[in-house]
């Protein structure tokens, strides 16, 4: 025995012992799945909520003129009175690696009246297709169709329908201030009606292809409110804001790029409390993982004085022992580990692509329309798997050690008599 | 004192006063003389703001304090909009959509025709003595002027916004000089400033009506009266809304 | 009987020599008692302190109001005064008054406020000064001036935010303009007299709270209103509560409908229900990860115990005492360990977090910033349902796990069993 490396026999105890190897290594791979796999799920549902609240309508970055907030003024399009080209702009925009998608945006308050019943509304110009793919707006869209570009026709939601009782296919009259002290007003089709199921959404917008929109209010094309950009991770957003003020910011008109933090800060305060709500929970788990790690281990080591008794009286020496069960304990935490990680890096994964949909599961359930999905989804739980992996390691470490010491430290003759 | 009566507008004669009179019954006086009975008027509405300058040719029927109707004869684009007024309603036609549309609660803040009066300033019509306690404040000579400035105080109850509203009116002729507003950190608001006193419709009137909100001086909306008639026999019926889609003669 | 007796005697002495050993299983057990007891009060609470404040800014637990004011929001579609007298009566029931925590008569109306600076639309609630304090806490939503109180009447407590576009401070005129009941347009003159702030966009820019008896006066409502918002002690009686109510209107001959929040206010609902799943999935790794630490300990020591079996069965102990003896000794740790994890557990709890548990600490300063209608501090919840599964949970876990070395200690061969062990 003495000729074998410390290391080969730490090795090869673990294979002498395979009740307790697994059982050991069960409880560090679960505490370690555990502890990974719920700090995905929270991360995801925090990563959901500021998704879900960002992508209805605000987008994850705005690009106004720099005094559009908080007036909102007709008149502040982006690049003055003269507007900007926008396709170049559209381009250098999107050129950003973060930036998903970006689409232009007009904004006029106006009127918007059927029969005898009229409404006070924000009317909300729109490029069709790149709306689409930045907001998730338009996937409402509950009865009819989208407007078509260029068309005189508007989109409305479910309690502005209501409320004007109208359907598809049916007249309205807008009414605008326009840009140009007249009164803009004119006849379009309902072409279709969106259900967000959030009220002041579905009682307040009215949308209308941006170009339709312009003509009303008397704006040329080159002039728009709003640029919305879509960041897919949320909170890349602000890093891209800066990055975007600086690339694109100086060599054209002057630009205020706003991410969602800043634009809507109740927001980013909300999600910061909902983090700590849940590290809380977070930290309960951890303790708990850590615990049963550390007990199955002591426990086990514990068991062993036996054992160390009869090296010890043996002639090995003290050293050798702790260097070998060290050598165990090791090898024990890392195979566990990356159990762990071969289970848990999957599973997030699977879990993210496939999110639980909370809505089949619960029969009749809806979140705000088809807006919000009700699923819960994973994030990576960025430096967790490193974390954990190093906390548990520690733990398994110290949780064997400690016992080995004391085992060596107690004659040998004592121990083996039971003493 | 709200800017809707003058732009809906204002007739006037040259009382006859007898005696000495209390600082409410003259502020009374200007008001009723500057809205007569029944009147129509021709005025050019030009408005200037920070973004865009606009001259509007517009056609005023009034009755008493309830009924107005106003129509747009140009620019061309606009010819033909029309606003009607009963108490505390409002609709609009537009020509272009052929549609009345009535103006909801929500919308009364909204600039009528870009103007520096919103719809709420035309449906608010004064009633200047109910709402205010008037005060005599200054009585003399003013740039060489005879005139008298009273300080319209709103009553406590009274649902007006204003914090103060300031008046100065020519002894001689009881033509008002200029209508201060004041919101109630003390901040001057609104000014509206009459001028040309000519007489029009067999009465001395202010033919030029200057509003600025104080708080953009380089905007105005500026009335001038091109012609005025008093009491021509209008009556409640005329203020409907088939008049106000199919024209006024 | 002597047999179990001795069972005892014997099971006692082996946790007591075993000293190690049993402190060991214990303390898997009682601390993963203690960390369900807490997390689960402190997840109770978070829960139920999200719904209170949900439902108190929105309509209550149980709301009475037109049938069909959900479809749209119009003051025609109010609570008669007759409807109002016959809910006020039915809520004084002997079997729903207990339940009641809180009941707050409200106006909703949409608006126009118009100062000198500007016209906003905006969102009118008339409130009773006296019965919203105990049900809406916008009074400690407070940033400037006063809440409304009993006898106010030309009075107005605004969202700082709309109060800032407005372009008003306190004792200003605010003039509103509403529809009234009967189609024509009222106009109310209102003064400042305090500012809140939520942190919601949508409340601190829209609402106005004026005085009910103001609101009805101008809107021409007389005793009606539109909506009376029923709070009660506690979320989960809201079915019962709203299934008696529902009686009593109907023995009464009413018919206004009683809505439950999750009837009245589908958000909250679906987010609510989202928020209950999350804590599912937590809750059960929880379990799993407490439940795998007892297990672990447990087998972890009957590995060792090979050779104790083996000396029993060789003094004639008959392998079904054996198998008895493991069981029993695991019955009086599961026992001890319960009582210290749950005393624990409680005690660890109230000690930390009787005064709330404030997480604003942990959020840096940025949080000060802007008040949000969560709070930043919850509030443990102890509920005896739930502490009692906890404490059944690590019971049965306890129990279950010394099952399988009771079976083995059945199985053991002697000879095997007295080999030396290395």
């Amino acid at each position: 025995m003495n000729t074998l490396p410390w290391w080969r026999i730490g090795w090869r105890n673990l294979g002498r012992n395979r009740r307790r190897t697994l059982l050991t290594a069960l409880g560090l791979a679960v505490g370690y799945t555990s502890v990974v796999v719920l700090t995905g799920l929270t991360n995801g549902i925090i990563d959901d909520m500021v998704e879900n609240a960002t992508s209805v309508i605000t987008g994850q970055i705005a690009v106004q003129a720099p005094d559009y907030l908080p007036e909102r003024s007709i008149y502040e399009t982006i690049g003055g009175r003269d507007g900007v080209n926008l396709a170049p702009l559209l381009a250098a925009l999107s050129n950003d690696p973060a930036v998903a998608a970006a689409a232009p945006r007009v904004y006029a308050g106006g009127l918007v009246s059927s029969g005898a019943s009229t409404a006070g509304t924000l009317l909300l110009g729109i490029d069709v297709d790149r709306e689409a793919a930045t907001s998730r707006l338009l996937s409402a869209l509950a009865e009819g169709r989208l407007p078509t570009a260029g068309a005189r026709e508007v989109l409305i939601g479910r309690e502005l329908a209501k409320q004007l009782d109208v359907a598809p296919g049916d007249e309205l009259v807008l009414v605008a201030p326009a840009a140009d002290g007249s009164l803009g007003n004119d006849l379009y089709s309902v072409s279709g009606i969106y259900s967000s199921g959030m009220s002041d959404l579905d009682n307040n917008y009215a949308l209308l292809p941006i170009r339709t929109l312009q003509e009303l209010v008397a704006l040329d094309a080159g002039r728009v409110h709003e640029i919305a950009l879509r960041v897919l991770d949320p909170w890349d957003a602000p890093d891209a804001a800066a990055r975007l003020t600086t690339s694109v910011g100086p060599d054209a008109v002057s630009l205020d790029i706003r991410p969602w933090t800043t634009l809507r800060p109740e927001l980013r305060d909300y999600a910061t409390l909902a983090k700590s709500s849940m590290w809380i929970l977070l930290v309960v788990v951890f303790a708990m993982a850590i615990f049963g790690v550390a007990n199955t281990l002591l426990m086990a080591t514990f068991e062993r004085r036996r054992e160390f008794a009869l090296l010890l009286a043996l002639g090995t020496t003290p050293r050798r022992i702790v260097a070998a069960l060290l050598a165990e304990a090791t090898a024990l935490s890392l195979i566990s580990v990356l159990v762990g990680v071969a289970t848990s890096v999957p599973l997030i994964a699977w879990w993210r692509h496939a999110p639980l949909d909370l809505g089949s599961l619960m029969g009749d359930f809806t979140m705000a329309g088809a807006l919000v999905r009700p699923v819960l989804r994973t994030s990576s739980p960025g430096g967790m798997y490193v974390l954990a992996a190093v906390a548990l390691l520690a733990t398994a470490l110290l949780a064997s050690l400690y016992p080995a010491f004391r085992a060596t430290r107690v004659p040998p003759a004592d121990t083996l008599a039971g003493r | 004192m709200r800017p809707a009566r003058w732009c809906m507008l204002a007739l006037a004669f040259p009382a006859s006063l007898a005696g000495q009179r209390t600082p409410r019954e003259i502020v009374d006086h200007v008001d009723r003389m500057l809205r007569g009975n029944s009147s129509r008027a021709e005025v050019t509405m030009e408005i200037s703001t920070a973004h865009w300058a606009r001259s509007m040719d517009v056609a005023i029927w009034s009755l008493g304090t309830e009924y107005s109707l106003i129509r747009i004869g140009a620019p061309p684009k606009d010819a033909g909009t029309a606003t009607l007024k009963i108490d505390n309603e409002i609709w609009n036609y537009l020509p272009r959509v052929d549609r009345t549309i009535k103006i909801p609660s929500s919308m009364m803040g909204a600039a009528w025709m870009g103007s520096h009066f919103t719809n709420d300033d035309l449906v608010k019509e004064s009633r200047i003595i109910d709402d205010y306690e008037i005060d005599l404040s200054f009585e003399g000579a003013r740039d060489g002027v005879d005139v008298w400035e009273f300080v319209l105080t709103p009553k406590a109850e009274a649902a007006v916004i204003w914090g103060r509203i300031e008046e100065r009116v020519r002894r001689a002729d009881y033509m008002p000089i200029w209508v201060h507003y004041f919101d109630e950190r003390g901040e001057l608001s609104r000014i509206i400033t009459f001028s040309e006193y000519r007489r029009m419709g067999g009465r001395l009137v202010p033919t030029v009506m200057t509003v600025v909100p104080s708080d953009k001086p380089d905007e105005s909306t500026i009335i001038r009266y091109r012609e005025l008639e008093f009491d021509v026999g209008l009556d409640p019926s005329f203020f409907s809304l088939r008049r106000l889609r199919a024209g006024t003669r | 009987m002597e047999r179990l007796r001795l069972l005892l005697r014997l099971a006692l002495r082996n946790v007591r020599r075993q000293a190690r050993r049993s402190l060991l299983t214990a303390s898997a057990m009682v601390v993963g008692l203690a960390l369900l007891i807490l997390s689960r009060t402190l997840a109770d609470g978070a829960h139920e302190q999200w719904i209170d404040s949900g439902v108190r800014l929105g309509s209550g637990h149980v709301t009475v109001q037109h049938p069909e004011f959900r479809a749209r929001r119009s003051i025609e579609r109010h609570v008669t005064a007759a409807d109002r007298e016959a809910a006020e009566s039915a809520l004084r029931d002997p079997h729903v008054a207990p339940l009641v925590r809180a009941v707050a008569p409200r106006i909703e109306a949409a608006a126009l406020a118009v100062t000198p600076g500007s016209a906003l639309p905006v969102a009118i609630i008339g409130i009773d000064p006296r019965a919203e304090p105990a049900f809406s806490e916008m009074e400690q939503r407070l940033t400037d001036g006063r809440f409304l109180e009993p006898g106010d009447r030309l009075h107005a407590f605004v969202g700082e935010a709309l109060a800032n576009r407005l372009q008003v401070e306190l004792g200003h005129r605010v003039v509103l303009t509403a529809q009234t009941v009967d189609g024509a347009i009222g106009e109310q003159l209102v003064r400042l007299t305090g500012t809140f702030r939520t942190g919601i966009p949508e409340v601190d820019e829209r609402l106005v709270f004026v005085p009910l008896a103001t609101a009805q006066e101008w809107l021409g409502l007389g005793d009606a209103i539109t909506s009376l918002g029923v709070l009660l002690d506690e979320s989960w009686s809201v079915p019962n509560a709203a299934r008696r109510l529902r009686t009593l209107m109907r023995e009464r001959e009413a018919t206004a409908a009683v809505l439950t929040w999750r009837e009245a206010m589908p958000e909250l609902d679906a987010a609510v229900r989202m928020d209950d799943y999350g804590d599912y999935v937590f809750h059960i790794i929880l379990f799993v990860i407490v439940a795998l630490a007892i297990v672990n300990t447990v087998l972890m020591s009957v590995l060792y115990r090979t050779r104790e079996f083996g000396v029993l069965q060789a003094l004639g102990v008959r392998k079904r005492d054996g198998a008895a003896l493991v069981v029993v000794e695991s019955m009086i740790l599961t026992g001890v360990s319960g009582v210290v994890g749950l005393v624990l557990g409680l005690g660890a709890t109230w000690l930390f977090f009787r005064n709330g548990l404030d997480l604003s600490s942990l959020m840096g300063d940025q949080m000060t910033a802007a008040g949000t209608v969560i709070e930043a501090v919850f509030y443990p919840r102890f509920r005896l349902a739930q502490i009692g599964v906890s404490l059944a949970f690590v019971a049965a876990i306890g129990l279950l796990a010394s099952l399988y070395p009771a079976y083995r200690a059945t199985r053991i061969d002697i000879a095997e069993a007295m080999k030396f062990e290395a």
